[in-house]
């Protein structure tokens, strides 16, 4: 029988106990000179998610925010005595504390809502680390350079070299790693295909209120077409589908009232 | 002319056409969507374009993976999605991204990570089922990488508890997901399958009726009883001739037991006798060669005048020695 051991029920149990403190921290790399396309991508969808629950934080630029993560991805909080990473335990840490997006919804639409997540993360979450890691004019021209900018040589290489070695590794574990370019480009496609088709003309995936789906939603497509790389053919695709650029300018103007200036490779 | 399409399979048992979720998602679509497929259990991945199976033949085309064979079978006229609407069909799409992101690493787990199960069942079956030589190579291959995904998707040694305990936590969200969604519906998109209950039924069935050693993942799918109903129906409804094979095979293999105990009298019987001749040929030897002896009463009565006899004439001469 499998132990209950596990640290994000630990910190969920805890933390439940106590109300959202007003010093919460966020952590997540230097914008402009560092962070990478799927890095940004997180960081964004977890603070669209605070910003919907009106939950209050400052954000911390950190060079090593990346090995200070408890899970040694960004981004993560640090919420009184707790550090909490990604998305869906910090979703589940805010939830225990009884701030919740999605207590309207039925469980019909809860599973609905956690099909999608899915979707985004296993299509678009490891689009992003293929193009960021695997295709080599953008690893080049923008990773190596981004990555290795915080480090002195020869670190810049070893880290960087470490790191898409790790990234090449995961992306063959979960079956991209035979992948052309042309697949990626064609599985992007239908992922963005479905979530518009599922989104229609509504405003929000479900009623008139965002969920962490929408929140996860504008993390990726807005990353997406707003950074600029050497290969423009990803933020194409996703420019051609107009509901759900609405929806990420919506969220940005309900919840980012002045945005922080675009990735300048 | 009209080439048959063919499918290279892993064995069934258990009731199941196939053990491995690929084939069975393949098989299920394929019926689902009336496709005239012609399977052939081979058990041997290794001539295959991907190393793996199942593979779709049909003329001179030869296609591995679920979603390249649909989409050949699209291009054929053949669908399950017909009925479906285009937001039903995202819906399809998500829900399998959400099996494959979920439950697919905690059945690698409970197949070839969890080492009761690996030992007893996966590595026994694949290596009775594949040919000489690959049953040597293959269950090593697949445990290795099996081992791989847990360290890749969770970054500590595949031996840590938090492997364990994350992989069945993530799973059985998934399978409650999947009973909230289907409710009491008889398909997940009306009264017609479509390929997402492919999908869904290739993922459960396995994982349903195979005899796992350390069952917790399948005791919680066996408590989401709408989903147990859901691949007993699909089995019953489209697999009916191996499922009534398998009910056949299990009836005749406890047919000889009871067949055993109606043969009790005889039996009994026939031991006696043998007892009977055994103890009665090894007294008669024993005899023979001198081993028992067995005097009569008169012989007794001569015996002991002898000796009386004997005594005297040995008393007479020591008294006359004495004199």
């Amino acid at each position: 029988m499998p132990s209950v051991l596990l640290t994000e029920s630990i910190s969920v149990e805890l933390g439940s106990r106590e109300p959202w403190p007003g010093d919460v921290k966020f952590f997540q790399p230097y914008l402009m000179e560092q962070i990478l396309l799927p890095d940004n991508a997180n960081c964004l969808a977890v603070q669209a998610f605070l910003k919907m629950c009106e939950l209050h934080f400052t954000i911390e630029n950190r060079w090593n925010a990346e090995y200070m993560s408890p899970s040694g991805r960004v981004p993560f909080i640090k919420c009184g005595d707790f550090l909490v990473a990604e998305l869906d335990s910090i979703v589940a840490f805010v939830g225990a504390k009884g701030i919740s997006l999605t207590a309207e919804l039925t469980g019909t639409q809860k599973a609905e809502m956690r099909a999608f997540i899915s979707l985004i993360n296993c299509v678009l979450g490891n689009a992003e680390i293929y193009v960021t890691w695997k295709d080599d004019t953008v690893f080049n021209e923008v990773t190596k350079p981004r990555y290795g900018s915080v480090f002195p040589f020869p670190l810049n290489r070893i880290l960087c070299w470490q790191k898409q070695k790790k990234n090449l590794k995961r992306l063959s574990m979960l079956g991209w790693g035979g992948k052309s370019l042309e697949e990626v480009y064609n599985d992007i496609e239908s992922c963005c295909s479905a979530l518009s088709e599922r989104l229609g003309r509504s405003l929000f995936f479900f009623g008139e209120h965002p969920t962490e789906l929408d929140a996860l939603i504008f993390g990726h497509i807005f990353t997406i077409f707003t950074t600029p790389l050497p290969n423009t053919v990803f933020a194409r695709i996703v420019r051609k589908y107009s509901n759900l650029i609405e929806l990420c300018k919506a969220i940005e103007r309900m919840y980012f009232e002045r945005r922080e200036p675009e990735l300048v490779p | 002319m009209n080439r048959p399409m063919e499918l290279d399979i892993w064995g069934g048992d258990w009731g199941l056409p196939s053990i491995d979720l690929h084939c069975l998602e393949v098989m299920a679509y394929a019926k689902f969507s009336a496709v005239p497929l012609q399977t052939h259990v081979t058990n041997n991945p290794f001539c295959t374009p991907n190393g793996s199976l199942p593979v779709f033949k049909h003329g001179k085309k030869k296609i591995n993976g679920f979603s390249e064979i649909a989409a050949y079978l699209r291009e054929k006229n053949f669908s399950a999605d017909f009925g479906l609407t285009p937001k039903q069909c995202a819906e399809s799409v998500a829900f399998s991204h959400l099996l494959s992101e979920r439950l697919h690493p905690a059945l690698q787990y409970v197949w070839w990570v969890d080492r009761k199960n690996y030992l007893e069942l996966s590595r026994p079956w694949y290596a009775k089922s594949l040919p000489f030589p690959y049953n040597y190579y293959y269950p090593g291959r697949y445990e290795r990488d099996a081992k791989k995904i847990m360290e890749t998707l969770y970054e500590v040694c595949w031996d840590d508890p938090v492997v364990e305990t994350g992989v069945h936590a993530e799973a059985e969200k998934c399978l409650t997901a999947l009973s909230i969604r289907l409710g009491e519906e008889e398909f997940f998109f009306g009264s017609h399958p479509s390929t997402l209950d492919a999908t869904v039924y290739a993922y459960l069935a396995p994982l349903l009726k195979a005899p796992f050693l350390n069952a917790a993942l399948q005791n919680h799918l066996k408590a989401c009883s709408n989903l147990v109903r859901f691949v007993v129906r699909i089995s019953q409804r489209y697999f009916a001739s191996t499922l009534q094979e398998y009910e056949a095979h299990k009836t005749s293999q406890q047919k000889p037991k009871e067949d055993s105990e109606n043969y009790f009298p005889n039996k009994r019987r026939n031991q006696f006798l043998a007892a009977l001749v055994a103890t009665v040929a090894m007294t008669g030897y024993a005899f023979s060669t001198g081993l028992i002896e067995v005097s009569s009463k008169e012989e007794v009565k001569m015996e002991d005048e002898l000796d009386e006899q004997i005594d005297e004439s040995v008393f007479d001469h020591s008294s006359n020695e004495g004199e």
